[in-house]
């Protein structure tokens, strides 16, 4: 293994000297991976993610990462990853779009396993016919796993979102999942400056024993559950577990805010947020947004922007507040469902000044000018 | 695992459960018990919520009991009627979905043996027909070609038989089950020989009627995972519920089987696995 | 404003489009511009389509994803017009006006009369350049036709010095591990294996990249 000092985390995200490179999303993935002193990764390719896990490998290969090989299928890595975790170990996987649903059924269990795994997703479109194409749409299906989701914006997001999710999921009050959701293509291909800390210096290990439920290692005592199986449901206390379970994870979940508020400074970001018109939503459409709002400045138009970086806990009070004197609301997505605008209106208050677009899926960039024109439409 | 860490603290004996009491006082952790010693010592398996004459359960506890290193052997199940029996198990269990045990096996065996490079950890699947052969059957033969060091136990029963009797890979040919109304119109799959090509070095198929012979395969298997290759093993279980026949009649069935000539105990072991057999027996003299 | 200049290049798989990209955006930065580059593919084949894009300002660019107004078109085969193997139907789709249009072929293609007229209308300049033959003349090897391709650019317009693009060639080949994708990898070392020696490669490059920039040609629509 390479010798690398560990470094209080704090410590690494905000006091390190940074280094600006320039290279693309998956790289930055693997810079991430270099510094997160990750024990065991298991791959498995679909475009766009594979390049991020070939590098992982690269790190496997050159003493970084202990253990790593490909799994079978994505069913298999993302149970391959539970028996590692359970067993006490930091892991780190990634996968995107089909290959994402094909994993589905592990997810929930994840969080209910209480494991904190960090999966990188990259997003790709899931309809028939086949797409390998940028499109978010698997968020939707991930928004009720139980999963802590930031979404990164682009290439400093992903370095930063990657090395802090190990360190809030980890937290024995939180200790569930986190999903570091990035564009496929759009900001895992793109070539882009990030500024990362010096690669001499790790995050401390994880401690198997920070686990608030037990490590299946046989180091504590095995105990018997229960007379009877939770799944009988034959009596009340099953019926209790399962319903208090599930308020245990989603709690855990809200017990995440502060950290998250800690390690990447809250859970939206904002700028000029008392306009009239204010765009609120998350990924490359935010990117995407920066241009149109720039666009409509020149035109004389006043308009705010609202990045939502983490998705799950959901920032509702932040939300609640920031559209409460906004006259309109426009919501750009890259996904034909429009899964972030349901999220906006089932908490604004007064959601009809909510704007449900546009909306670009397929695989398209979205130009700048479509969300100008829904700017101009608010101002009418 | 340490023996200190489930020794009672002062003071607390009375409250703690008597089962817990039993298993430190007569438990098989450290003893190297075997089926012999089968109503000497308390057994790991505390009761269990299955049928009355479940092949199934009676498995279960020679396997159980013929553990080589219980106080550090980590069992993976599978959704199925053995996830019902094995949260009152007192080694510990993983449950996770429905057919990914051998999946959760690798990534738990390989994360063990980073963590504790100097002790051993045995990682035992112990799953059903349906786990093990329809949909987990990716994920147990490639466990297989990945070489793992994982023991992979059927309890075969030949039906899905916790939902409700339905017809399994491994039911007989033209079995009349749910959703086989007619019949089964495939063969038995031949696991036990699919397990021979896909790289295990180590593999039998017997049930609790030989009740010592299957506790010498489990150790086998175990012992074998650990240091040669993945090992698998597949012991009949009659399930008197789906099968439809008498509780006390579940020996009976295993012996008409034997007799129609549609079961045998068969054991199949690589030249390597054997070597590394001897040498243990070796050792012992 | 800031100035900025967005370029498409639409050839085939295994051309190097991706990679002449990622060495323009590179050489755009090592001068001190904002610059991001990312490659548009579907399945990663040879002669499939492939795209990408290199957006260079003197501001931080946030836009991502396809070009869908480019200033520069760059076509690295005849096909990505003549078989529609391109992303944008017609190739100069959202061409800025006054844009360029750089072609690489041995002789003009049959470009429709209408498309002729429209490309006119919009002021463009149309150029084409031998890419391939000046690689496999000066390079010793078709491989180097992304090169050429560049320096048909730096010919056209100085969006980037030779210096610079000399400094991206280095970075790209000179052993740092560069990253596109995994049949990318592949010809990487097929390239390599063509000179005895990185410097050498470097240099045989540099020299189809100034080559190609003296002899890519204004076509008079």
């Amino acid at each position: 293994m390479i010798e690398q000092k560990v470094m209080d985390p704090q410590q690494l995200f905000f006091e390190a000297e940074r280094q600006e490179v320039f290279i693309t999303g998956s790289e930055i993935v693997k810079e991430a991976v270099k510094r997160a002193n990750v024990d065991i990764a298991i791959s498995y390719p679909i475009t766009p993610q594979s390049e991020s896990m070939h590098l992982v490998g690269d790190l496997y290969a050159e003493g970084y990462v202990k253990e790593y090989f490909r799994g079978e299928s994505e069913f298999a890595v993302m149970s391959e990853v539970i028996g590692a975790a359970m067993a006490g170990v930091r892991v780190f996987t990634a996968t995107g779009g089909q290959g994402a649903l094909r994993a589905f059924e592990n997810f929930p269990n994840w969080s209910g396993s209480r494991l904190p795994l960090v999966c990188a997703f990259m997003t790709r479109g899931l309809n028939a016919p086949l797409s390998i194409q940028p499109d978010t749409l698997e968020m939707a299906f991930m928004l009720d796993t139980g999963m802590i989701i930031l979404h990164a914006e682009a290439a400093q997001d992903i370095y930063d979102m990657l090395l802090k999710a190990f360190i809030i999921a980890e937290k024995t009050d939180v200790h569930i999942p986190v999903g570091v959701f990035m564009d496929g293509f759009f900001v895992t291909h793109t070539r882009d400056k990030v500024k990362i800390t010096p690669a001499e210096f790790k995050l401390p290990p994880y401690e198997p024993y920070s686990s608030p439920i037990p490590v299946m290692d046989m180091e504590n005592v095995p105990f018997r559950h229960m007379r009877d199986p939770f799944v009988m449901k034959s009596n009340f206390i099953s019926y209790a577990a399962h319903a208090s379970w599930q308020q245990e994870v989603l709690a855990a979940a809200e017990r995440s805010r502060r950290y998250i508020q800690q390690y990447l400074g809250g859970l939206v970001e904002k700028e000029n947020e008392n306009a009239d018109i204010l765009i609120i939503t998350s990924g490359t459409a935010v990117s995407q947004s920066q241009e149109a709002i720039a666009m409509a400045q020149q035109e004389g138009i006043d308009v705010g922007l609202v990045k939502i970086k983490c998705i799950r806990p959901f920032p509702t009070a932040e939300i609640q507040q920031l559209a409460a004197n906004a006259k309109a609301i426009i919501v750009p997505e890259f996904n034909r469902v429009g899964w972030m605008c349901r999220e906006l209106k089932s908490v604004i208050e007064d959601n009809t000044k909510v704007v449900g677009g546009p909306r670009v899926f397929g695989g398209m960039t979205m130009p700048p000018e479509m969300i100008l024109d829904e700017i101009r439409r608010c101002t009418q | 695992m340490n023996k200190n860490l489930f020794k009672i603290s002062p003071g607390y004996e009375e409250i703690m459960p008597a089962e817990y009491l039993d298993l430190i006082n007569d438990g098989p952790y450290g003893k190297n018990y075997g089926v012999d010693d089968l109503g000497t010592f308390k057994e790991l398996l505390e009761e269990h919520p299955l049928c009355a004459g479940c092949g199934l359960a009676l498995s279960m506890r020679l396997i159980l009991a013929s553990l080589p290193n219980p106080e550090d052997t980590i069992i993976v199940g599978s959704t199925g009627c053995s996830a019902l029996a094995f949260p009152q198990v007192a080694v510990q269990n993983i449950h996770s979905l429905f057919g990914n045990q051998n999946a959760v096996a690798t990534g738990l065996k390989r994360a063990l043996k980073l963590r504790f490079p100097d002790k051993i950890k045995d990682v035992v699947v112990v799953a059903g027909d349906g786990a093990t052969v329809d949909i987990g059957l990716d994920m147990v033969m490639h466990s297989w070609f990945r070489k793992e060091n994982i023991t992979t136990i059927m309890l075969d029963n030949e039906a899905y038989a916790n939902t409700g009797g339905q017809e399994s890979g491994m039911s007989q040919e033209k079995a009349v089950l749910n959703m086989a109304p007619t019949g089964k119109k495939f063969p038995k799959i031949a696991l036990p020989e699919v397990a021979q090509a896909a790289g295990c070095a180590y593999v039998g198929e017997v049930s609790p009627l030989q009740a010592k012979r299957l506790g010498k395969m489990v150790r086998n298997a175990i012992l074998i995972a650990r240091e040669i290759g993945p090992t698998y093993l597949q012991l009949y279980s009659p399930c008197p519920t789906n099968y439809k026949f008498k509780s006390n009649e579940t020996m009976q069935k295993i012996k008409d089987r034997v007799k129609d000539g549609t079961f045998k105990v068969k054991e199949y072991i690589t030249p390597e696995a054997e070597q590394f057999l001897a040498g243990i027996e070796e050792g012992k003299k | 404003m800031a100035e900025k200049t967005w370029i498409r290049m639409s050839g085939l798989g295994g051309q190097g489009v991706i990679t002449c990209a990622h060495i323009l955006a590179t050489a755009a930065n090592q001068e001190g511009k904002e610059s991001t580059v990312n490659p548009f593919f579907g399945a990663e084949k040879r002669l499939a389509p492939a795209e990408s894009y290199v957006r260079i300002s003197s501001e931080v660019i946030h836009e991502r994803g396809e070009i869908l107004k480019p200033d520069i078109i760059m076509i690295f085969h005849p096909h990505v017009i003549t078989l529609g193997k391109c992303y944008t139907m017609p190739f100069y789709e959202g061409l800025q006006p006054g844009g360029n249009v750089i072609i690489n072929s041995d002789q003009p293609l049959a470009i429709s009369k209408e498309d002729l007229e429209k490309l006119n209308q919009m002021q463009a300049k149309v150029f084409y350049v031998s890419a391939t033959q000046i690689a496999s003349e000066v390079g010793g090897t078709e491989l180097s036709t992304n090169m050429a391709m560049l320096g048909a650019l730096l010919g056209v317009a100085k969006v980037v010095s030779f210096d610079a693009v000399k400094f991206a060639v280095q970075d790209r080949f000179g052993g740092k591990n560069f990253v596109a994708s995994g049949s990318t990898a592949a010809l990487d070392d097929v390239m390599k294996s063509k000179f005895a020696k990185v410097t050498q490669l470097i240099e045989k490059n540099m020299n189809v990249v100034e080559e190609a920039s003296k002899r890519v040609e204004e076509y008079q629509l």
